[in-house]
């Protein structure tokens, strides 16, 4: 016997100083932020409040972006096309959705954020990538 | 492209994720025929041949013992209040994200024929009405599905 | 196996909503402090443990994303989820990374974020079976081994009161307790709202936001880096089957928090805890389980809790001061609130426990307690090896 069993709960979590001015700068400014590492000079987008290097707080967040590099990329059946972004000024790279024929899919292909019209400082407010 | 952005905000953003997730689960045998027992109104207990102690619900091990489970026994949809509750705190459902109406009155019940008691609600929910030592019955619904949701909840008997 | 001590401690301010931080910005709050008060660098320690309940939070891999708040990327790092006894079990895994000889200095973190999910319901999502269409939830699970404890043991709804006053007047010498009532007395508890028959509001722990740390490190590197190590001298838990009802009368007789407590006993001599431990933390998330647990841990006799309690001698300045912290009922950010009772019995080794300071403190004594059943009892001491 198989039971389906569903779980419905509504979580809701706080972004934090970074992530909150990441989300805001979204919906005001239609602009990336990435935190700058003040000892390693890593520049992360998304920002995030430690350095993914060496564990130093990173409270500093620079402009990067919108367009940036494409460095890899796949196809997820039924989900869409998906790649690794690196986004000029920053030096790690960042998920996202890629909304571009399959045809002119190639490393190095330079694309641009596409954001939503309507935003409200959630991630959904940057809605993915496309061609530049 | 070089903005610094460097004062803290005041606006504090919390991201809304609602979980709305179905897993499929295998029951296993021992779960299987209880439950298809309880599309009849039929509840039976697994007693461990070694301890004796009668299980519900019926399990494929007993926890104590470690021994394979195989003797089925018939348990009464009638038993003893052995602790009780009336909860006033609402408390959301995990498979709907809707909580229960409250007041609402809950009991650890020892079913006769089973040595385990069964968590399971009542339907009174006035403190006063309710003790140790009680007896129920369970109260099940027009349509039985196989689950235990099939008893909607257990009446305290005059 | 070689001894293991604990050399710092670390806790955020708990409290009900913690919307300013990240759950990675929390736990590195706690981490930094424990780092602190070790006069240690991140890169000073070998491995992390963490403790965490997926459900609480709804996200997959506490762990994962808590990595750099923990100072764990790169590191070996596990997590330890076992509901209410987290803590103590993330920090008994720690304990024995240590005295196995494996590690030097692990950091054990324990967090949770309340504010951000709905616990009651979440830890309700057991088996799907059997549990989730009549799970009463924690509050509701006590209410139910309440009524039953009671009418066995004779403790009343006063003799519960006296323990919440105890417990939040205690915390008011806690600056990191979450609920702290200087003030409040046996009427204000016994005024509060019932939440579930007989759990007054201010019987019961709060949900809280919180994170707390501790570093434990091997026998040499605890004798170089502390001035009074909190050495391990005893760590036992243990586990239990899965059903609420396979527990016959749970409070009255809880025989996992028994067994524990008796091998630690019997590891260390103790024939009378009462006498021969100088202080308490124990995991009380409800005032009528820290009286239950009076009976399971020998403190007194079947059926004295209530007298114990009357009498004062679990307050601060009786035979065996019980929580000075303020306890679970004062604090309760689950993952962490293991680590807190090690973290506040470490502190009373330390001779830092300022305030709550039990005055030449050289033995303690934690529990744990999670879900039904699950206990962690482990003996802190200012000697290592025994008492």
């Amino acid at each position: 016997m198989i039971l389906e069993s569903s779980i419905q709960i509504p979580f809701s979590y706080a972004a934090g100083d970074v992530g909150s001015r990441y989300l805001i700068a979204l919906r005001d400014d239609m602009q990336l932020l990435a935190s700058r590492c003040a000892a390693c000079e890593r520049v992360a987008c998304p920002p995030r409040s430690f350095c993914t290097a060496c564990a130093e707080k990173t409270s500093e967040l620079v402009g990067v972006g919108p367009e940036g590099r494409l460095i890899s990329w796949t196809d997820r059946p039924g989900r869409g096309l998906f790649g690794l972004i690196i986004l000029d000024g920053a030096t790690t790279a960042m998920l996202h959705r890629l909304d571009i024929p399959a045809e002119m899919l190639g490393v190095d292909l330079r694309v641009r954020a596409r954001f939503a019209e309507e935003r409200s400082a959630s991630p959904g407010d940057l809605e993915g990538f496309e061609l530049v | 492209m070089d903005k610094v952005i460097s004062e803290s905000t005041t606006e504090r953003i919390s991201v809304s994720v609602p979980m709305n997730q179905s897993w499929k689960y295998a029951s296993g045998t021992p779960m299987e025929r209880f439950c298809a027992g309880l599309k009849e109104k039929r509840i039976e207990a697994l007693q461990c041949e070694q301890c004796e102690r009668r299980y519900l619900p019926p399990r494929p091990f007993c926890g104590n013992c470690h021994k394979k489970l195989k003797k089925w026994i018939d348990v009464k949809d009638e038993g003893t209040i052995e602790a009780w509750t009336v909860l006033n705190l609402p408390m959301l459902d995990g498979r709907t994200g809707k909580p229960r109406a409250t007041p609402y009155g809950m009991a650890l019940i020892k079913l006769d024929g089973a040595d385990t008691t069964l968590n399971h609600y009542l339907g009174e929910s006035d403190p006063k009405k309710l003790k140790i030592g009680s007896r129920v019955k369970a109260v099940w619904r027009d349509e039985l599905i196989g689950a235990m949701s099939d008893i909607s909840y257990f009446e305290v008997l005059p | 196996m070689r001894h293991a001590a604990i050399i710092g401690t670390g806790q955020t301010n708990h409290t009900r909503r913690r919307d300013d931080v990240t759950q990675p910005e929390l736990i590195r709050e706690a981490a930094e402090r424990a780092l602190a008060d070790a006069e240690l660098k991140p890169s000073d320690i070998d491995a992390v443990i963490i403790s965490n309940m997926e459900m609480f939070e709804g996200r997959a891999m506490p762990e994962l994303w808590a990595a750099e708040g923990a100072f764990a990327a790169g590191k070996p790092c596990m997590k330890v989820a076992t509901g209410g006894t987290s803590g103590t079990s993330g920090c008994i895994a720690g304990f024995h990374q240590i005295s196995s000889g494996l590690f030097d200095v692990v950091l054990v973190i324990g967090f949770e974020k309340h504010s951000e999910g709905h616990t009651q319901t979440g830890m309700a999502l057991v088996d799907p079976f059997w549990d989730r269409s009549v799970a009463s939830g924690a509050l509701g699970n006590f209410a139910l081994s309440v009524s039953q404890y009671m009418a066995e043991r004779g403790v009343t709804e006063e003799h519960a009161a006296r323990v919440a006053v105890k417990a939040r007047r205690n915390a008011a010498n806690n600056p990191h307790a979450h609920l702290k009532m200087p003030d409040v007395t046996v009427a204000d508890v016994m005024a509060s709202p019932v939440l579930a028959h007989p759990i007054r509001k201010l019987d019961m722990c709060p949900q809280s936001d919180g994170a707390a740390a501790i570093v434990v490190a091997s026998e040499d590197k605890a004798k170089k880096l502390s001035p009074r190590p909190a050495w391990v001298n005893a760590a036992i838990t243990r586990h239990e089957q899965p059903y609420i009802g396979d527990i016959e009368r749970r409070l009255a007789t809880m025989r996992t928090l028994k067994d524990a407590s008796r091998v630690v006993y019997k590891q260390l001599g103790i024939t009378n805890p009462l006498e021969q431990f100088d202080v308490a933390e124990i995991y009380e998330p409800v005032t009528y389980a820290e009286l239950a647990w009076y009976e399971i841990l020998g403190f007194c006799e079947p059926g004295e809790a209530g007298r114990l309690i009357e009498e004062g001698v679990t307050a601060m300045d009786g035979t065996l001061p019980v929580n000075p912290s303020g306890g679970v009922l004062c604090a309760n950010p689950v993952g962490a609130t293991g680590v807190i009772r090690v973290a506040e019995a470490a502190l009373q080794i330390h001779g830092r426990g300022e305030a709550r300071q039990v005055d030449g403190a050289k033995t303690a004594l934690v529990t744990g307690y999670g879900v039904y059943a699950w206990a962690d009892v482990i003996a802190l001491g200012a000697e290592p090896g025994g008492n």
